[in-house]
């Protein structure tokens, strides 16, 4: 037979089933919170490392202007080197949805058979694609409206149309890996076809991307920068120009960095979680030895030590902790189950769906055996240590009716009905657990508002990436033509305010020792551009008569450490190493982003041979603050003014296309952000129903001397209602001024995850008002329970109160 | 199980001649503080219960009485004073022996009974027996069980105390005091909430424990019953007015 201490314990645990179901949720939430992020972190990064592993990526990627088959076979038998192809990338247009057309980057295969290094998925159709077929890549599928067995109309930079049949769907995880960060998110339409087809799109048969896996550890970066060397050095000795090197070993998928950045804020906020519902425990607790005070007093009184007393409740905590623990690791799992495949095309990595993983369970367990007990051990000694007397007369030493100052204080507000002031005055009653209460609802809903301002901020962030492509339109042609002619052309097209053409260049810096090194954008607008309002980190910006100037972006530093206006940058542009002149920094989007550089129009034209010409035109309207749909319009009548005149073009962008794309990557962070902010809001609700129900039980006299005194139902809900609202708001308040330094918090950890730098942070409102609507509606929700039982009780039960 | 620990030393004191005294407390005196200074509601009150005498002590509400046996019972701290039961200076121990103690030698019965709410009422009595361990389990639910039959209430077993009368409750709460087999039984207006009649049973209850050996003291401010004890302290503004009375 079970001991009567222990009886007590289960008849405690089951005897108020609502009170046992707000400790096990309060519990059961955190302990989620922590074990859900675990399974993810684990379980996206074992997918995102073996899945990108599995498809062959290659660890060296080599851009060329065109190199022989037989030259890539004489690459293979390099030192190091275990696998090269070729391929042909080049972007053309794809008519998307309506009558747009926009960018598709083609990848063009020797043949699929032999295709082995970064391999695509299968998802439907068929594979490889045969002679002017095309398979299409599923994640900006939906940018199109094309099926399986249809015409897919390509527009060439003439202007010409050819068909080509979709004969299958592919995911293809090695998109945006031979970029920066954002390389995924800012990546346009992928197709793939075999080489039999180029001909077909009017581009020449010889491969310009070299994709090469290195035989020896595929994951030391160290060692396959070296196998890159050899591969430059053999290229230089062949005569041949390399445009851009990329180097990344076998298991760093390209979207990893979001993973890294997303799981390091989530384990904090996860831990935050379990923080709180430790003072959801405390709290419960308290209350729950103050009911049993005369108990206490009584088991004192027939021997009960004060060990036992403490192993008695702490038992019940530990029981409450496994209930916690029994649903948190069910609860986890399918939470992480959805997560997976929510975030899988997001983040375009391939989930292997729900999996075991036993490190969330273990520290789910060991903070269910850890946490709560700790949390349990301050209201737990504390109701032990009364002394009998006191412990019978049911009164603890908090609950005494003594009155702050500004309880008291309250009484001089006047003009209030008796029950808005006795629901004023019952608030702050219980001092110690209102505190807690509102620590656990106003951190809440601080983190809740400092995402909105993060989300806020970083779309700020990137809005600086506008502030160099300030265009309205952005035209690039295949080859380049005269400014002054062309930009007559594009002034003639209705709605054009300005134009001006710009020199564009991939360059590589030059190392010591004369090998090339990284691949920069380097961008150079003419000396009056109004297209580039920059910000500036160190130095200046280019003026009229700097000659081989150049600005660089803030990834310069972070790359070399070292570098400082005045400094030299040796460069290859066009295939000739030049000297160039840094005079300043510019703040451009981190590491999200490659390295980008500014110079002079006429520096930029000089090194590419291009005088007084421009593949590269920047067009600004004359309506002022274009939407994005006005945009493209203006994008689609001057590509077809433009190609009815003759002209090629390559690509009319609108200006704000880049934004949206970049913006809709880390929406998936903001996302998640929310989620765990609501789970907060959910465990200060949990803690608000549980801090009305003991203020209700507590009270169960007074409601009871209200009911005799003629309150009704609606009086007495009305008044705990009240109460419980007044808690939300008075939190609203608190957690507005705490999201100041969270929103900071949050922001750098965020900044130096993703962009290796904090950003300016932006304060808006949306945060707080959308606040103010949550926590007035879990306020309502969760005192409209304890009101009920209020208003429930009977004479005889208030009667028969102890 | 049989636990003799050193607490059950005064278990020695049953074996002490009837007519002996039990329980002496010395010049004991009890302040509260207030906000008007401390507040003495005992004033240095002395007396001797002998081993087997049945007690009562009387008084006007605020007299003290209740203090007073929580003196007795170490409940409460003196202020000043000694207080021994049998061998044992209660003022001396510190609260975990002082619970110890108390759970092997002092049966308390409260006016409000007390009982576990959640608890059956054979579970109720066993709980102290549970806490001093001086009975093995299975003795104990053996002893519970012989006890609420002396009190009739054996067909009640299992039930919760909600299910039956405030007269049967109390009835219970005698069991409960009896479970460690005390030397000492201490009522505080054990009758207090219950009518004429029931009072009367459970006061019948207690004579016969005082016929078997035990020192009863029992708090009332009945005095048709603290007549029929067989001495009677009657408190006045924390002094002991008339400590020899016989009733």
């Amino acid at each position: 037979m079970m001991r009567p201490r222990w009886r007590k314990v289960l008849a405690d645990l089951t005897g108020n089933p609502v009170r046992t179901l707000l400790v096990v949720l309060s519990i059961a939430v955190g302990l989620m919170a922590v074990g859900m992020i675990i399974i993810l972190h684990h379980g996206i990064g074992e997918d995102m490392h073996q899945g990108y592993a599995a498809v062959n990526p290659a660890n060296i990627q080599i851009r060329v202007p065109a190199v022989e088959r037989d030259y890539i076979d004489h690459l293979k038998k390099l030192n190091g080197v275990r696998d090269v192809e070729g391929v042909r990338v080049f972007e053309l247009r794809i008519r998307a949805l309506g009558n747009q057309y926009k960018p598709i980057k083609i990848k063009a295969y020797t043949s699929g058979d032999r295709s082995v290094i970064n391999q695509v998925r299968l998802l439907e159709g068929r594979w490889p694609p045969k002679k002017n077929e095309i398979v299409l890549e599923a994640n900006r599928l939906g940018d199109t409206r094309y099926r399986l067995g249809e015409e897919v109309e390509i527009k060439l930079p003439n202007g010409d149309l050819r068909y080509l049949k979709l004969v299958g769907i592919v995911n293809d995880q090695t998109i945006g890996a031979d970029a920066g960060g954002a390389g995924f998110f800012l990546a346009p339409i992928q197709g793939y076809i075999l080489e039999d087809t180029l001909s077909f799109l009017n581009q020449p048969e010889e491969a310009n991307l070299l994709l090469v896996t290195v035989d020896g550890d595929a994951n030391d970066l160290t060692y396959i920068r070296e196998v890159a060397d050899r591969i430059l050095d053999d290229l230089d000795r062949n005569g041949i120009e390399t445009f851009g090197t990329v180097t990344r070993r076998s298991i760093d998928h390209p979207n990893a960095v979001y993973v890294d950045a997303m799981t390091a804020i989530l384990y904090l906020l996860g831990f935050l979680v379990i923080f709180l519902s430790g003072f959801l425990i405390i709290n419960t607790l308290s209350a729950l030895l103050n009911q049993q005070l005369v108990q206490i007093g009584v088991m004192k009184t027939f021997g009960a030590t004060r060990l036992q007393l403490i192993a008695i409740y702490l038992t019940l905590v530990v029981i409450f902790s496994l209930l916690g623990l029994i649903v948190s690791i069910p609860l986890a799992n399918l939470v992480a189950y959805f997560e997976f495949n929510a975030l899988a095309p997001k983040l375009n990595y391939i989930s292997r769906g729900l999996r075991f993983v036993p490190q969330s369970v273990l520290i789910q367990a060991v903070i269910a055996m850890i946490v709560p007990q700790m949390a349990a051990l301050i209201p737990v000694v504390r109701g032990t240590r009364l002394p009998i007397q006191q412990a019978l007369s049911g009164i603890s030493g908090s609950q005494e009716q003594q009155l702050s100052r500004f309880s008291v204080w309250l009484t001089r507000i006047r003009g209030l009905s008796r029950p808005a002031a006795i629901s004023l005055r019952n608030t702050f009653r219980q001092r110690v657990r209102l505190a807690l209460t509102l620590v656990t609802l106003a951190l809440g809903g601080a983190i809740f508002i400092g995402t909105f301002n993060m989300r806020a901020s970083l779309e700020n962030y990137i809005a600086r990436l506008a502030r160099y492509h300030i265009a309205d339109v952005n035209l690039s042609f295949t080859e380049p033509y005269r400014i002054d002619e062309l930009s007559r052309v594009i002034l003639g097209v209705p709605g054009v305010k300005a134009v001006e053409g710009w020199a564009t260049a991939l360059a590589q810096t030059v190392q010591p020792d004369g090998r090339s090194g990284e691949t920069v954008l380097v961008q150079g607008p003419p000396d009056d551009t109004v297209l580039v309002e920059p910000i500036m980190i160190k130095g200046r910006w280019l003026l009229p008569g700097d000659y081989r100037a150049v600005v660089l972006s803030e990834v310069f530093l972070e790359h070399y450490p070292g570098l400082k206006p005045g400094d030299r940058l040796r460069l290859k542009i066009a295939g000739k190493e030049q000297d160039w002149t840094i005079v300043g920094f510019y703040r451009f989007a981190g590491k999200n982003i490659g390295l980008t550089a500014f110079t002079r129009y006429e520096s930029l034209a000089e090194a590419t041979h291009t005088y007084n010409r421009s593949a590269d035109f920047r067009v600004v309207a004359e309506q002022n603050a274009m939407s994005l749909q006005d945009q493209e319009a203006l994008a689609e009548r001057l590509e077809q003014t433009l190609a009815d005149k003759g002209y090629k073009v390559q690509e009319a962008r609108a200006g704000k296309s880049l934004k949206q794309r970049t913006t809709s990557g880390l929406d998936t962070l903001t996302n998640f952000l929310l989620f765990l902010a609501m789970l907060m809001a959910i465990v200060g609700s949990i803690g608000l129903t549980g801090t009305m129900s003991l203020n209700v039980l507590e009270r169960t006299r007074e409601i009871g001397v209200m009911r005799t005194i003629g309150a009704s139902n609606r009086d007495i809900m009305r008044i705990v209602i009240t109460e419980g609202v007044l808690i939300g708001l008075i939190s609203w308040v608190i957690s507005v001024v705490a999201a100041l330094p969270v929103s900071q918090a949050l922001s750098r950890a965020i900044g130096e995850a993703i962009f290796g730098g904090a950003f300016p942070l932006e304060y808006v409102l949306t945060g707080p008002l959308i606040w103010f609507g949550v926590i007035l509606v879990f306020s309502t929700v969760a005192s409209i329970l304890p009101a009920r039982n209020a208003a429930r009780l009977t004479i005889r039960e208030i009667l028969a109160y102890e | 199980m049989f636990r003799n620990t050193e607490m059950s030393a005064s278990l020695q004191d049953r074996s002490e001649p009837r007519g002996e005294p039990v329980i002496r407390v010395k010049d004991v005196r009890k302040a509260y503080p207030t906000a008007g200074g401390l507040f003495y509601a005992l004033k240095g009150v002395s007396f001797e219960v002998k081993r087997g005498e049945f007690l009562a002590i009387t008084g006007k509400s605020g007299a003290g009485k209740t203090t007073l046996v929580n003196m007795v019972t170490g409940t409460d701290q003196l202020t000043a004073g000694e207080v021994w039961v049998g061998a044992v200076s209660v003022h001396q121990l510190d609260e975990d022996r002082r619970a110890r103690w108390r759970g092997e030698n002092v049966g308390v019965i409260y006016q409000s009974f007390h009982l576990m709410p959640m608890l059956t009422l054979l579970e109720n009595v066993m709980l102290p027996m549970d806490f001093c361990g001086l009975f093995h389990p299975r003795e104990s639910r053996e002893r519970a069980y012989e006890l609420l039959k002396q009190v009739e209430l054996a067909d009640h077993a299992y039930k919760l105390p909600s299910e039956i009368s405030g007269g049967q409750q109390q009835r219970v709460a005698i069991a409960r005091a009896l479970a460690n087999d005390p030397m000492i039984i201490v009522a505080d207006e054990p009758t207090g909430r219950l009518d004429t009649v029931t009072a009367g049973v459970i006061f019948e209850i207690f004579r016969k424990l005082a016929e078997q050996g035990k020192t009863i003291l029992m708090v009332t401010h009945d005095r048709q019953m603290a007549r029929r004890v067989d001495r009677l302290l009657t408190l006045h503004d924390g002094v002991l007015v008339d400590g020899n009375q016989p009733a």
